[in-house]
């Protein structure tokens, strides 16, 4: 956990908090999440019982845009995309299908896709957000968390966006002040939600 | 005759000459594995034969340990088959007891985990209770498991032991009753053990275990069984055609009071009821031949020589 700036477990038994540790170390380490977590505070009470998790991202990658993985060549009866790596090809495909409609588009082969269109203006498709990275990234640290977290607890709040992201679970009602624990566990961090 | 478990390994070559022996000794060979050239084989032997099994075995580069656990079998029980427990903690508790000889079930709850929530059903209790021994395999937080081990333990009639994250005297504090064995630091973890304090600690586990089955032995061998359990098994083998037409890699799994035949109860109790051990007596005279709760299988317990008054 040496990547991560700030790494807390914070809970009243010691012995069930540093196994904890151990478990949020490699949970996140196996689903290749360390590098995206600049900041977490874990806060366990098996009394309550209560689970909450709070972290800070580091900035992530922006939204992929045609543009950076493709050549967009404009003539006057078509539009022809040279694509550079395939990676996002399907979602790609599924966003031109959706404007132009699926008889426009043709594929001559896994590289290129040609757009039977007049008049279409090269900015405009070049500047297409075909991914956002975010998203993914966001569920996942999620699910991360619920692997962390004790099992049984399926009574969840979650959050995420804007480089900060929290969880909280309990196998009974959440408490009604659980935002107030959020934020004090964020500021903690030295954070404010 | 004293038989104890024992484990042979050596190459394929010539390992039929040491099932022979075995079995002429008096011995049982209670399970064969075959892997590419070599040859596990768990056993049980007279205690004064060994060396001789040993000396033979020398030339053909096979040695024989001793191993406990051999015609036992062990429901290791945990909370859930969520990836929280899985694979790790459970099935490294649970290879690692089978490297030492003992047949392990692995009973995973339906509602196991959580702290109030927990619960165990009618069906795994039962279940749990046809083995020889149970293995709870519990969490990190000592508040966690004091709160739902009375509800996890409730009905349960065979010796149990405990593992859980806390150290061994925490957990034998928070237990009450107490229970056969304890073993405390392996709790809930999720990367593979293989640092040489992780395997100590699984080391632990089967020590634990084999001193509680020690234990429930010696309780036995003041009211022996009327046959063993081996011995019964031979039986099956020899009389019973159908048996080697099942595909489970342990057809007969020997247990220290009696046995799971995996063949449907319906078609082959009165079957099993009717073999004959020796002389007159027949196998319904000295057991019980019930279903068992797992799958179509027949579970046959074999009473005790005070029941009985039938030594075989």
């Amino acid at each position: 956990m040496d990547a991560v700036e700030y790494f807390e477990v914070e809970c009243p038994e010691k012995t069930g908090g540093d196994y904890y540790r151990r478990i949020a170390d490699v949970v996140l380490l196996d689903h290749n999440l360390i590098r995206v977590v600049r900041k977490l505070h874990i806060f366990i009470d098996p009394r309550i019982p209560l689970f909450v998790a709070t972290g800070v991202t580091r900035k992530l990658p922006g939204v992929v845009r045609i543009r950076d993985f493709a050549d967009v060549n404009v003539q006057e009866q078509k539009v022809t995309i040279s694509l550079g790596e395939e990676t996002y090809l399907a979602p790609l495909l599924k966003i031109l299908w959706g404007r132009y409609g699926k008889e426009k588009i043709e594929q001559p082969d896994r590289f290129t896709i040609v757009i039977r269109s007049e008049g279409a203006e090269l900015k405009e498709i070049e500047d297409i957000p075909v991914y956002d990275p975010t998203e993914s990234l966001y569920k996942d640290l999620i699910y991360a968390m619920q692997v962390i977290q004790p099992e049984g607890f399926k009574v969840r709040r979650q959050y995420y966006g804007k480089e900060k992201f929290y969880l909280v679970a309990s196998e009974n009602t959440l408490p009604e002040n659980v935002e107030e624990i959020v934020r004090e566990k964020f500021a903690l961090m030295g954070e404010t939600l | 005759m004293n038989l104890v478990p024992v484990t042979y390994k050596g190459g394929i070559y010539r390992h039929d000459e040491i099932m022979d022996l075995i079995e002429d000794l008096g011995g049982y060979v209670i399970q064969k594995h075959v892997l590419a050239q070599e040859v596990v084989l768990q056993a049980l032997v007279p205690k004064d034969d060994i060396p001789l099994i040993a000396s033979i075995a020398r030339p053909l580069t096979g040695e024989i340990v001793p191993s406990p656990l051999v015609g036992t079998e062990i429901a290791v029980v945990t909370m859930s088959l969520e990836i929280h427990h899985l694979p790790h903690a459970s099935c490294d508790v649970a290879e690692y007891i089978r490297r030492n000889g003992a047949k392990t079930n692995m009973v995973g709850l339906s509602r196991g985990f959580g702290k109030r929530i927990a619960q165990l059903n009618d069906e795994e209790r039962d279940v749990i209770n046809e083995h020889d021994l149970v293995i709870f395999l519990l969490g990190d937080f000592q508040t966690c498991i004091q709160h739902k081990f009375p509800v996890l333990r409730r009905g349960i009639t065979i010796p149990i032991v405990i593992s859980g994250g806390p150290d061994k005297e925490t957990l034998q504090k928070i237990i009450d009753p107490p229970v056969d064995g304890y073993v405390g630091n392996v709790g809930r973890f999720m990367h593979r053990t293989k640092e040489s304090e992780e395997l100590e600690k699984l080391d632990e586990v089967v020590s634990e275990i084999t001193r509680v089955l020690e234990n429930k032995r010696e309780e036995m061998s003041k009211d022996p069984p009327s046959v063993s359990p081996a011995r019964l098994m031979d039986v099956i083998n020899e009389q019973v055609e159908e048996i080697h037409d099942v595909l489970s890699p342990t057809p007969v799994t020997v247990q220290m009071m009696g046995l799971r035949v995996k063949l449907p109860y319906d078609t082959f109790a009165p079957v099993l009821r009717k073999l004959t051990l020796e002389g007159e007596v027949k196998v319904g005279e000295v057991a019980d031949v019930v279903p068992s709760r797992m799958r179509d299988y027949i579970l046959i317990r074999i009473k005790p020589f005070s029941e009985t008054n039938i030594m075989v």
